[in-house]
């Protein structure tokens, strides 16, 4: 596999403030990578450091082999489309979508307005009379439809309803399927992508905490319910991500299982279950050690 | 390293982003074209209403002469300029963080952006001298009235008059451009503090003139490179504001 970005040792400080924090990664070709973390981990910067929007304070960023920083050749293959998008003042949804060829040589016309249906975007109506789910469709219509060889989500759905966001990862499949390229999604809706998503990238407080092919990382982990006693005894001497405990049973999740290991749970009464992506997510991003040392007194 | 070797797939090589930035600013043309020109043509039926009024009112050929000149001190095109100012400031404001997200280089962005001042500055400079070709030729619209001939677009010639538009427009378009890369560069901060510098600039210069006593000098010179020198002279200031507007804008990022 090749990758079409490859990052080292990246710096971004605004003042005293690293936003990201001596970052390394590669993102594969044509797979769909998922950049997941809290609010104001980072991810939006990240994505601007890729494509050339902002100024990395130190370290390497290659994105198709070169800096992408003000670079025609590296720039008009990538597409980014941000959060709440500004478009100019006087733009309606019909604006865009004539303007966007222009800039992208893979621009699909047909399908933008195939999505527009879907999506039921008012292309005459002024982008400022437009709802907040509504501009947001306008972005993942551009998104979609330049085919750019990397594109960059930015937490694309601002306000769209669920049935859009469905119709969004319908898409962006069956799209990427015909059409493969290198796709970098951020968002806070883990489990909703958890089955588009290829590889996780995990970012908090500006570091990258987990990188990691998403089967690997779905079967990294497990939760075992039982009773206290039988649950305490099958989890000590394990790494415990997480425990919680109602009357007399208590469940914890533990880092991966051999097949052995699962046997013998199974023999010991407990029930096994998978985690899912986001509560993973959520455990390796918010215990350290120490709290889950405390939690597992506190509920042993 | 694997991605040394790697070529982006399938790449159909894009026309030129300039001209895509370009095509980007007219790609709706209200603001710059359509909403100028409304208020033209309101502001121009205003005025026509008021020459007829004073026309209606005043018989002698005497007093119509010396209304005639009093009306070459009329502003009603002056709004005109101020507005392209406010036009490039808004339009770079919201326009290059958009064109930043399709992939565009600051760099073809600021020629694309220039390129399109560059075109409307013509557009419009050859309207207003027709319009003022048109205003001489009927003796002020048959009533004396003057709007695009006023003083401060002083010529001989339509040419002259024409460069004289042309010079002023870019200037207002450049100057607006250096504020809003400014900003976008530096935010408020640095926006104050280039306001602060071009006062102080300024204050300083006309006290320099002051305290060497060289007023009549600089109005003798003013005189003497006559219109078309003034004009070449406004090209001056306008390429510094371009040029730093470029410098700006190069290491400028996107708000969050």
């Amino acid at each position: 596999m090749t990758s079409v970005i490859e990052v080292a040792h990246l710096t971004k400080r605004f003042g005293d403030l690293a936003a990201i924090d001596d970052v390394s990664f590669r993102v594969e070709e044509n797979a769909i990578t998922g950049l997941l973390g809290r609010n104001g981990a980072g991810k939006t910067t990240l994505m601007q450091l890729l494509t050339g929007q902002q100024f990395a304070t130190s370290g390497t960023i290659d994105v198709f082999g070169a800096n992408p920083v003000e670079n025609a050749d590296v720039l008009q293959n990538v597409c980014f489309i941000k959060e709440s998008q500004k478009y100019p003042d006087e733009f309606r949804p019909k604006h865009v979508f004539r303007s966007a060829p222009w800039f992208f040589p893979h621009w699909d016309a047909e399908f933008a307005e195939q999505l527009v249906e879907d999506f039921r975007v008012p292309a005459n109506r002024p982008i400022k009379k437009l709802s907040r789910g509504q501009v947001s469709s306008v972005g993942v219509i551009v998104g979609l439809a330049s085919r750019a060889p990397l594109t960059f989500f930015d937490e694309p759905y601002l306000g769209l309803d669920a049935v859009a966001r469905q119709i969004f990862y319908d898409r962006l499949l069956q799209d990427y399927a015909e059409h493969p390229r290198t796709i970098l999604l951020s968002t806070h809706l883990i489990d909703e992508v958890a089955n588009l998503l290829e590889h996780v990238l995990v970012i908090d407080d500006g570091r990258v905490v987990i990188d990691e092919e998403a089967d690997v990382l779905r079967g990294s982990a497990t939760t075992i319910a039982g009773t206290r006693a039988a649950v305490a005894a099958f989890s000590e001497g394990r790494e415990v991500l997480h425990a919680e405990t109602i009357g007399g049973l208590s469940s914890v999740t533990l880092e991966a299982l051999s097949p052995s290991d699962r046997a013998d749970a199974a023999a010991a009464g407990l029930e096994l279950a998978p985690v899912s992506l986001q509560q993973l997510i959520i455990r390796k991003t918010t215990l350290t050690a120490p709290a889950t040392e405390s939690e597992m007194e506190h509920s042993a | 390293m694997t991605t040394t070797a790697l070529t982006p797939p399938s790449i159909a090589q894009a026309p030129s982003r300039v001209l895509a930035v370009l095509r980007l600013h007219f790609a709706s043309r209200y603001i710059l074209i359509g909403a100028p020109w409304a208020i033209m043509a309101i502001i121009f039926v205003v005025n026509l209403a008021v020459w007829a009024i004073i026309f209606a009112s005043v018989s002698s050929p005497t007093d119509r002469a010396e209304v005639t000149a009093g009306l070459q001190w009329s502003g009603a095109s002056l709004y005109l300029f101020v507005w392209m100012s406010i036009v490039a400031v808004q339009s770079i404001m919201v326009s290059f963080p958009f064109a930043l997200g399709y992939g565009v280089t600051r760099r073809d962005y600021y020629l694309g952006t220039s390129l399109t001042y560059v075109l409307l500055s013509v557009g419009y400079a050859t309207v207003l001298t027709l319009l003022a070709g048109i205003e001489q030729a009927t003796d002020g619209w048959g009533l004396g009235g003057q709007m695009f001939n006023a003083v401060y677009f002083a010529g001989d010639t339509l040419v002259e008059r024409f460069f004289v538009f042309l010079a002023l427009l870019l200037f207002f378009y450049f100057s607006g451009a250096l504020g809003a890369t400014v900003y976008l560069r530096w935010k408020q901060p640095g926006l104050l503090a280039a306001f602060a510098a071009l006062g102080v600039l300024i204050v300083g210069l006309c006290a320099l003139v002051t305290i060497s006593q060289s007023w009549q000098r600089v109005f003798e010179f003013a005189t003497s490179v006559g219109t078309g020198g003034l004009v070449a002279l406004l090209l001056i200031p306008t390429a510094i504001a371009a040029l730093t507007g470029y410098g700006a804008l190069r290491r400028a990022t996107p708000k969050n």
